[in-house]
This record gives structure tokens, sequence and C-alpha cells, in this order.
């Protein structure tokens, strides 16, 4: 049976790219280029929760995550300043 | 089914977690700018829920298709809630991170709008400078 490989080969993947994605996010001098690194670490957790049986939670997870955070943080950033000294 | 590569791909899944977490709490203490402790704080959250979530992940049986815990059938009798307990993943820690995401959510609208009320009466986010700037008001207040 093939799909339990493709689907932990997937889930391991987007696993890797979700520690890339924090370490980048937590090293940037630009706060906007770490708010999109985060952004990108939520997507890959999303694919995570695809691969881990639970839609409700990608559907709610996809519009918090990669929607209404970055939002929020942008909105800070533009009044608070860009670039963390 | 190749049983070495799925273990090997589940622990790659688990240090991930812990490497997540580990990273993003040393932001969330020792970065001093405000925003980038929010930032680390919601990753730090989001690594949490997905590690709930993999609890309730449950272990491929050769000729079972894991499905997600919905039950479609409206009518459902004995024998088809059989085969559906047989295939489903455990739906109660995605019911709990569900809530957890939305609690999550709340907390962060807060935080930000505390560090927005900072920037207002210190100037700065800088938690560093921030510090400085109340020990000076201390001693301003003390002498």
């Amino acid at each position: 049976m093939m799909a339990v490989d493709i689907v932990m080969g997937l889930l391991a993947a987007s696993a890797l790219i979700s520690v890339i994605a924090t370490v980048l996010a937590v090293q940037a001098r630009d706060l906007l280029k770490a708010v999109i690194f985060s952004a990108l670490q939520s997507v890959a957790y999303t694919l995570m929760y695809f691969m881990l049986m639970a839609p409700d939670i990608v559907l709610v997870y996809a519009a918090v995550a990669v929607g209404i955070y970055p939002l929020i943080l942008i909105l800070l950033i533009k009044k608070v300043g860009r670039y963390e000294v | 089914m190749d049983t070495e590569f799925v273990r090997v791909a589940y622990m790659i899944v688990v240090l991930s977690m812990y490497v997540n977490i580990g990273v993003s709490l040393y932001a969330a203490l020792a970065k001093p700018n405000l925003v980038k402790k929010i930032i680390a704080l919601t990753i730090l959250g989001d690594s949490v829920n997905t590690f709930i979530i993999l609890v309730g992940y449950r272990f491929w049986r050769p000729g079972v298709f894991l499905q997600p815990p919905v039950l479609t059938n409206l009518r459902p009798t004995s024998e088809v809630i059989r085969q559906f307990l047989e295939k489903a993943v455990d739906p109660i820690p995605q019911a709990l991170v569900l809530t957890a995401i939305v609690i999550n959510l709340a907390v962060t609208v807060f935080l930000a709008t505390v560090a927005l009320h900072m920037y207002r009466h210190f100037g700065t986010v800088n938690m560093d400078v921030v510090g400085r700037l109340k020990r000076y008001e201390v001693r301003k207040e003390m002498a």
C-alpha cells in the first residue's frame, strides 16, 4: 500500500519546511520579512493538518494564520517601525 | 508499506516540532523587540497545537485507509459505525485544538494592542530600552 508512504513523506517534508521557515523568521532583522516567513511556516502547518486528517482545522487555521495574524502584525509594524535594532 | 520509512518520517515530524518549540521559545524570551516576541509566541502556540493533533493520529494498518473523523451518513447502522471506528482518527484533540486556535487569535490581538500602547507611552518597543526608561522614571519619582 503506497498511500501511507506518500502521506508520511509529505508530512516529514512539510515539517522540515516549517523548521526552516521558523529559523528564518526568528533571525530576520526586518520585521516584515519575519511576518512573511511565519506565514510560510503556517502554510507548512496547514499541509500537516491536512495530512493528519483534520480538514475542519485546515478551514479555520488557514484563514486565521495566513490571513488575520499577518494583517494584525503588519498593521502593528506600520505604526511601530519596520526594523529591529 | 515500508515500516522503516514510516518510523523515520514520524521521528522527523516529532523532532522538527521539538526544534520549532525550542527556537520559538528562545525568540520569545531572548529577543528584545516586542513584535518579534509576538510572532514567536504565535509559532509556539501553533507548534503545541500540532503536537496535540499528532497525539490523535493513529497507526496505519495494512488494508485500512484512514479517514477524517466526519460521519457523512445521516442515518448510520451499527455496521457503518463499526467500519467508521476502524478507520477514523481521534476527534477529541481536533475539537480542543479548534478552540485553542481561536483563543490564540484573541490573545494575539490583545498583545498587539498592549504593544501599541507601550509604543505610544515610551516611544519604542525595544524591551531593553523600555527597562532602562522605567528604571529612570522610578529613580526620578523616588528622589
